[in-house]
This record gives C-alpha cells, sequence and structure tokens, in this order.
C-alpha cells in the first residue's frame, strides 16, 4: 500500500514534467493510465481506463491562459481508484474528480500567488545581472508544482477518496469562487508591465485599438496581429513620406525641380 | 566556425549556442503562472546566448531584464522567436545604435500568431489524430496505444522544433541585416511597437476574465449587473482592472502587493456575492 502510494507519486512526478520535456503529452491520462496499472499490477484495466479518462478529458486541455481541470491527478487516481475498487471504467472518472478539483484550487493558489512571487524574487535577482538566481526561480517553482501533485497523488491514495471529498466539502464556497476570479484577474498585470514597456504618447492609441476591435468583433488574436501588421505598414510608409518629403524640401531647397512629388 | 575571418563579421553565436537555446526549450511551460506566463521559462532558454553576448553586470541584469516581461505561445514551436531573438541580441551586442525596445517589440508581435498557427496545428491536429490512434488501440488493451499516441505527438513535435531553431536565427540575422542597409531601424521599432500594442489591447479584451454575475431586480424585470456593463461597452471590467493596475504600477506599487489585492477583492466580492 504504502510502496504503492510511493510509485504513484513518482508517476504523478513525472507526468507534470511533461513541461521540462517539451509539453509532449507525458501527463495524459492514455500515458498515466499505462504507468498505474504497471504500479498497480493490472496493466490492462490501466490502458483501458486510461483510453477511456482521456476521452472524457479531450476537452480540458491548456490553450492560451485557462487551466483546466487537473489531468495528471485526475487521471492517475481516477485509474488507480478504480483498478483497487474493481470498478468499471465509468466510475473511474468520478472517483477521480474530487481530487482534481482540490488540485485545481491548490494549482491556482500555486501558478496565481506562489510563483508569480517566485518572479519577483528573479526580478531581484535580474537586476543584478545574476542569470544564475533567475535560472534557479524558474528550476524551482516547476519543480516544485511537480511535488505538489507527486505529495496530493501519494496522500489522497493513502487515505483514500472519501477523506479527499469531505476535506474539500470544509473550503467556504465563497473562497473557492474568490479565488477563481482573482486568477481570471491576474493576467491584467502580466499585459500592464509589457504595456509599460511599449507605450509612449505617439503609440498609446493602438492599445484601444487592439482593444476595441476585440472587445466589439471578436475577432482571435491571430487576425489581430496581422491586422496590426498591416497597420504599421501603412503608419511606417506615411511617416517615411512625411519624413522624405521634409528631406528632399531641406535639401532642393532654392534648386529647379521638376519632382512629381511636388 | 571560420576563425580566419574578420572579427566584426564573424558572428558570435555558433551552432553550439543555438543547440543549448532548443534543449532548453522544451521547459517552456514549466514554470508557467498566471502573471506573465512564460515569461521565466524564456530567460531560462535565452541565457546561453546572453552569457555569450554580455559580460558586464549592467549589460546581463538589462538583457534579464527585458526577457522577464509577459510571454506566451505555443511551446512546441516557440525556438522560432528565441531564434530570432537570438539574432538581435547579437545585432544588440554588435551595433551601439541598434534600439533595444525592438527587441521586446517582436517579441509581443510574433507570440500571437505564431500560437495560433501553433495552437490550432499541435492541439487541433496532431494530438486528435493521436489521440484517435491511441485511444482505438488502448481500449482494447493494446500496450501500442500509448506508445504511438506519444511517437505521433512527439515525432513531428521535436523535429520542427530543432528545425525552427536554426531557421529563426537566420531569418532574425537576413532580415536585420537588410534593416539596417536600409537604415530603417527608426521604422521597425515603431511598427512593431505598434503590432506589439494592438496585441497588448486585444489581449486585455480577449484574456483578462471577469463578469459580474449579480442580478438586480426580481423576476421578470431582473437585469444582471453585467448585461448593464455590456451595454455601455463589452469587456469594459477588463479595461478598467488594466487601468487600475497600470495606474498602480505608474505608482510605483509592489506587483506582489497587487496580486494579494486581486486575491482580496476576489474572496470579498464572493462573500458579498457579486462574483
Amino acid at each position: 500500500m504504502i510502496l504503492q502510494a510511493v510509485l504513484l507519486g513518482v508517476i504523478a512526478f513525472i507526468a507534470q514534467s511533461e513541461y521540462a520535456l517539451g509539453t509532449s503529452l507525458l501527463s495524459r491520462p492514455i500515458v498515466t493510465g499505462l504507468f498505474t496499472g504497471i504500479a498497480l499490477g493490472d496493466i490492462k484495466t490501466g490502458i483501458i481506463m486510461g483510453a477511456t479518462l482521456e476521452l472524457a478529458f479531450i476537452g480540458s486541455f491548456s490553450v492560451g491562459a485557462s487551466i483546466p481541470p487537473d489531468v495528471v491527478t485526475g487521471g492517475i487516481l481516477g485509474t488507480a481508484f478504480a483498478i483497487t475498487a474493481g470498478a468499471g471504467t465509468e466510475t473511474a472518472l468520478l472517483l477521480g474528480l474530487p481530487i482534481a478539483t482540490l488540485t485545481l484550487i491548490l494549482k491556482n493558489i500555486y501558478l496565481g500567488l506562489v510563483i508569480p512571487t517566485m518572479n519577483h524574487k528573479a526580478d531581484n535577482y535580474a537586476e543584478m545581472g545574476n542569470y544564475k538566481g533567475v535560472e534557479r526561480m524558474h528550476l524551482i517553482a516547476g519543480f516544485g508544482l511537480s511535488l505538489m501533485l507527486a505529495l496530493i497523488v501519494s496522500i489522497s491514495y493513502s487515505i483514500g477518496n472519501n477523506a479527499v471529498q469531505s476535506f474539500l466539502n470544509v473550503i467556504p464556497e465563497f473562497v473557492q469562487t474568490g479565488l477563481t476570479v482573482a486568477t481570471g484577474i491576474i493576467p491584467a498585470l502580466g499585459f500592464a508591465m509589457l504595456a509599460r514597456l511599449l507605450i509612449n504618447k505617439s503609440v498609446a492609441p493602438y492599445f484601444f485599438l487592439g482593444f476595441i476591435i476585440v472587445a466589439y468583433l471578436n475577432i482571435p488574436i491571430t487576425g489581430i496581429a496581422i491586422f496590426g501588421a498591416i497597420l504599421a505598414v501603412i503608419i511606417v510608409n506615411i511617416m517615411n513620406f512625411t519624413k522624405k518629403n521634409e528631406q528632399s524640401a531641406q535639401t532642393t531647397d532654392g534648386e529647379v525641380l521638376d519632382d512629381e512629388d511636388f | 566556425m571560420m576563425k580566419t575571418s574578420d572579427p566584426k563579421e564573424k558572428s558570435l553565436i555558433t551552432k553550439k549556442d543555438l543547440n543549448k537555446v532548443f534543449w532548453r526549450s522544451f521547459q517552456m511551460e514549466f514554470s508557467w503562472h498566471y502573471e506573465r506566463q512564460m515569461n521565466m521559462a524564456y530567460v531560462y532558454a535565452m541565457i546561453p546566448i546572453l552569457r555569450k553576448l554580455y559580460q558586464t553586470k549592467e549589460e546581463m541584469a538589462s538583457a534579464l531584464k527585458r526577457h522577464l516581461e509577459f510571454f506566451n505561445t505555443t511551446p512546441h514551436i516557440v525556438t522560432l522567436i528565441l531564434g530570432i531573438n537570438a539574432a538581435m541580441e547579437e545585432e544588440n551586442r554588435l551595433d551601439k545604435k541598434f534600439d533595444e525596445k525592438a527587441i521586446d517589440s517582436i517579441k509581443t508581435s510574433l507570440m500571437g500568431p505564431l500560437a495560433g498557427i501553433g495552437d490550432s496545428f499541435f492541439w487541433g491536429t496532431l494530438r486528435l489524430i493521436a489521440t484517435g490512434v491511441g485511444t482505438s488501440l488502448a481500449l482494447q488493451g493494446n500496450i501500442l496505444g500509448p506508445i504511438l499516441f506519444i511517437l505521433i505527438f512527439n515525432i513531428p513535435h521535436v523535429a520542427l522544433r530543432y528545425l525552427f531553431t536554426g531557421w529563426g536565427y537566420k531569418l532574425g540575422t537576413g532580415f536585420l541585416k537588410k534593416i539596417q542597409s536600409n537604415g530603417m531601424m527608426d521604422s521597425l521599432t515603431l511598427g512593431a511597437s505598434i503590432i506589439g500594442l494592438v496585441v497588448v489591447g486585444a489581449m486585455t479584451a480577449s484574456m483578462i476574465d471577469i463578469t459580474i454575475p449579480l442580478s438586480i431586480g426580481s423576476g421578470e424585470e431582473a437585469v444582471t449587473i453585467q448585461s448593464i456593463l455590456d451595454d455601455i461597452m463589452p469587456q469594459l471590467l477588463p479595461l478598467a482592472a488594466f487601468g487600475i493596475v497600470f495606474y498602480l504600477l505608474k505608482k510605483e506599487v509592489k506587483p506582489l502587493s497587487i496580486i494579494g489585492g486581486m486575491a482580496v477583492v476576489g474572496i470579498l466580492g464572493a462573500w458579498i456575492g457579486i462574483f
């Protein structure tokens, strides 16, 4: 039992570390199901459960800034509880869900509060030109999350599913909602810092242009970027055209001209 | 590298440096977080280049700081932007007149379009093929299912990631040489910051998530506050959030205090029931 809990923790650690391995899909249930099956001595059930969960989790995928229900803990523990309980494939998801939910809360705190704290430490190191410090913050942030998920899986497997569910019930609803709201707003900080870097009085309107177009017309970012590129070419051409006119006005001042620009 | 060539013409960045960037780029989502997303991983991947180019503490500090800004794109082909940025850093080192701002602007203006193409190819197409083949075998308990799932996705992924590194660097150097011989650096900087800001504005409208579902009135008459706000202007709250944070940063409020404040606002708001 303890050995199995540790093994499952190791699987979670490696699965989460897919993000250090090129986002190579190692954390997907179809992969973790196989390893969970190996750890619990029922490879075939592990593979089948993994595939079932893979299809169930197919929509939950991080694209852009959204974080889906946690597939690492959900996949591993769903498969594990289903194997140990001898339950059918349908129950695998149901059993993994409370832990996936709990993990999402903890993960949101980690990604919304803990890593940003490390990031600001990295800012301080950068200020001093200490690249080693910056590297260290990046690595600690990443391995910290892998370790956290490993512990969640090991502990949850040891104490069982019911205990996790009752722990989840203790956390007030408004705290969960509040943290979700906060993680939705936090990107504003990243954008504001970026804008502060790029903005000056002459280009400030372009920020609002981009905002207004998306707010009213809901165009995807790629479309906006292409629009921005075309706009940039036009603006730059106009600037160069006026500059050229000014220059030729200066250099050719007093000369006889047959330039069609004039 | 040819050792006999003119040192000024010789590029400082070698194949070996680019390979280091390639390997480090595998960690692009490792330290992902809500505030600036892939920024720490981006610096981490750029560090071999920065170490090669900048020896003084001041140069290193300013390079590290500029790459710690917000960054997010499809992780699998991020090496294209890393390669272009590496070429720009090299140019910045060799040419004192180079505008460092162009490095940020190019990065910001490229991450959106690359994510648009990359997300649909990797998450949409390639992953679905891998999932289709993998699950159909795995549902019968066949161990080839998970194995093929990983291989189908990752063989094209790693190949593209590698090719894009060198490609990005070549694209960057070629493009920069042309720009410089035309004396168009100012135009590039202006153009890139226009694209960059349009994209930041667009992300503000689409990626900050805040709504007030609370309704006032009762029964048939009830309207949500959000629908009133939407009538004034869609995405008004994200813009307000951006504006407030922008103002606070200007007043030199620490970013960490701002995050803490957001958590307090979120929890208090949920407690009194407006979220």
